[in-house]
């Protein structure tokens, strides 16, 4: 297994506060790798300086050596854009440019020089079709992009990150703003584009991470704690605290206080019994509903969350069927 | 409880009557200057008073075409050199500067605009009009059309005028411009750097499409400053009513002339009338300003949201 990125005692520090200690790591090439940790753990940090985006912030520092093709990323001296250029960020909420659909896939190979109109129809069509929107959107390329739903716009922006021809993917819990069913439509999306790119995503949701992962780092308050093939880290995790980490999370598929079937109801019904069902359990149970209606699937737990309720996780179990774990708060 | 339902509907009344005062003193104003300037309307054709360059008012000539003209250039001249260099600074301050810079540069701006009329009036005096005075001569000789002068140069110009004008209107239209940029979304910056852009090319072409609709306004209030703009400007303009054919030339706008004038020489007829008809110009190509660059922004803003 080749390495794509280099990671080399880097240190990061937000002013006084350190936000990563000592990490030496490295990134397997055309490989899908997870970053887990619990939330401040530095992933967005580590991410930012594969990509020097932390040079945004005002009082951060960075030491050590990231080596990505044979160049120190972290060299004072290098070109950043052509850094930038070479990786594609997908970051955690959607962030279309203020301009329309194919303004935003063109605005890469356009400041790259590409002027050629008839290049550029093809550059827009062929990378909205990788991300999954193409069909979608191809009446109305030119309609502003912040039109497009939370989740189209998510796809825009892997169409975006992808025109300018990156060798590798960083995705910042590129899921976390969406619903399930775009966010089973983006992990697809990366599954495919696996093969073509080296792809780093930092997530919070262990399942994800199950789901797409063939490699994995494990942060803990800025520490490297294990990075290993997602087979040998899930199911025998060498450290104590990954292995806390991954039960912890997981734990919540254990037990389930009560179930309940809402197959074949539409939609104001299945939300109501979801209502029902949660208002007969005492605080703190967790509810498991399972659902086949596609609305339900995003509004009963928006709904849920309206509420007051805590929704644990959302996922789809079989082909038409989804299974929404709540705990009853409030 | 009769009282006090007596007491809200005596507020509501009051307060109903207030804004609808307030509101309607811009006509009420109007109406005043034009009944009082209707004497010099009714004795002369509208055309020969705003297309008349001669102002002889002891021998009943009123035109007021080098006043109106004197304005606009001022004004045109003034944003000319204000408008890029506090856009760019703005750019600078939102974009590029360090936070202690900022921090220091920016309370001095706001300065700035505290500073009284008078005070720029002075220093134009001082410090604007000998410069102009001196390099009048050398580019005057080049020969380069709006920029000519014969010999001499006493210096009160309208290059004095806008120079000062000018930096009056800096401060509002740079911190105007760095609070819009600023309030620019960070994920827009964001999106754009991690695609390879410069901080250049995206400010240009993210950053400056969101800003573009703060920064016009910005520069429309700049405008609405410079058009009213009355002591400083007066102090180096010159005050002599021709038409300016060169940037070197004296220019007297419309604020200089009511204020320099009114309150004097009153006996003369029909000068009080046409005082007064100055002012109601005045208001009205300040109103026609401001009007058309409400329906720019107006314009501006729909076309950012249907894209
Ligand atoms: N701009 C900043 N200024 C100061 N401290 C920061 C800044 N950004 C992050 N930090 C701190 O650095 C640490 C790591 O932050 P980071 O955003 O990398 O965490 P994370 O693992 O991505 O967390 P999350 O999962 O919540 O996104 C945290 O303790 C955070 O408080
Ligand atoms: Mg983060």
């Amino acid at each position: 297994m080749k390495n794509h990125i280099s990671i080399r005692n880097v240190n990061a520090f937000y002013g006084e506060h350190q936000a990563l200690k000592d990490i030496t790591v490295g990134i397997p090439e055309k490989q899908i790798t997870a970053i887990i940790g619990p939330s401040g753990c530095g992933k967005s940090t580590l991410l930012k300086c594969f990509n020097r985006l932390i040079d945004l912030t005002d009082g951060a520092r960075v030491s050590g050596k990231i080596i990505v093709d044979g160049m120190d990323v972290l060299d004072g001296s290098i070109d950043v854009t052509e850094v930038r250029r070479r990786m594609g960020l997908l970051p955690q909420k959607p962030n279309p440019l203020p301009m329309s659909i194919y303004d935003n896939v063109a605005y890469g190979p356009r400041l790259h020089g590409t002027a050629d109109k008839k290049k550029l129809d093809q550059t827009v069509e062929k990378y909205l079709k990788i991300a999954g929107l193409w069909e979608e959107v191809k009446d109305r390329l030119k309609s502003p992009a912040n039109k497009l739903s939370i989740g189209q716009q998510q796809r825009l922006c892997l169409a975006r990150g992808l025109a300018v021809e990156p060798e590798i993917i960083l995705c910042d819990e590129p899921t976390s703003a969406l619903d399930p069913v775009s966010s089973q439509h983006i992990e697809q999306q990366l599954l495919k584009l696996k093969n073509d790119y080296t792809i780093v995503i930092v997530t919070h949701n262990i399942h994800q991470a199950i789901r797409l992962a063939d490699y994995v780092i494990h942060l803990y308050l800025g520490e490297l704690v294990e990075h290993g093939t997602a087979n040998e880290v899930f199911e025998n995790p060498k450290e104590e605290r990954t292995r806390a980490y991954i039960n912890g999370t997981l734990v919540t598929d254990m037990k389930t206080d009560s179930e309940v079937n809402l197959k074949g109801n539409v939609c104001p019904f299945n939300f109501v019994y979801a209502k029902q069902a949660l208002h007969t359990l005492e605080k703190g149970k967790i509810l498991k509903l399972i659902v086949d209606d596609p609305t339900a699937v995003i509004e009963v737990p928006r709904g849920m969350e309206a509420d007051g309720h805590e929704v644990l996780s959302v996922k789809q179990v079989n082909k038409t069927d989804w299974e929404i774990m709540i705990r009853k708060n409030e | 409880m009769q009282i006090r339902r007596f007491k809200d509907v005596l507020a509501g009344r009051f307060m109903l009557a207030a804004a609808f005062f307030s509101s309607i003193l811009v006509f009420i104003i109007a109406i005043a200057l034009y009944l009082r300037s209707k004497p010099i309307l009714e004795a002369k054709s509208l055309g020969d008073l705003l297309l008349g360059s001669t102002w002889m008012p002891f021998q009943g000539e009123f035109g007021f075409y080098p006043f109106i003209l004197g304005t606009l250039y001022v004004t045109a001249l003034a944003m000319v050199f204000a408008v890029p260099l506090s856009i760019l600074s703005a750019i600078y301050l939102a974009e590029y500067a360090h936070e202690n810079a900022r921090a220091r540069i920016l309370p001095m701006i706001d300065l700035l605009a505290g500073i009284p009329p008078v005070v720029y009036g002075v220093w134009g005096v001082l410090a604007v009009v000998p410069l102009i005075s001196d390099i009048a001569p050398v580019i005057g000789k080049l020969g380069i059309p709006f920029l000519s002068m014969e010999s001499y140069s006493t210096g009160y110009s309208l290059l004095a005028g806008s120079i000062v004008l000018a930096i009056m209107v800096f401060p509002i239209i740079i911190s105007i411009s760095e609070q819009v940029l600023r309030a620019v979304p960070f994920e827009v910056r964001e999106a754009s750097l991690s695609l390879g852009a410069t901080r250049w090319q995206t400010i240009k072409h993210a950053v400056m499409r969101i800003a573009y609709p703060g920064i016009a306004a910005a520069v429309i209030l700049g405008f609405s400053r410079a058009f009213g703009e009355t002591m400083a400007v007066l102090m180096v303009v010159g005050n002599v009513p021709i038409v300016p054919s060169s940037i070197f030339d004296s220019a007297y706008p419309l604020p200089a002339l009511i204020a320099n004038n009114y309150g004097e020489m009153m006996s003369i007829p029909l000068y009080d009338s046409a005082l007064l008809l100055a002012a109601l110009i005045l208001m009205l190509v300040i109103l026609f300003f401001t009007l058309a660059a409400r329906l720019i922004l107006v314009r501006i803003e729909r076309r950012m949201t249907n894209g």
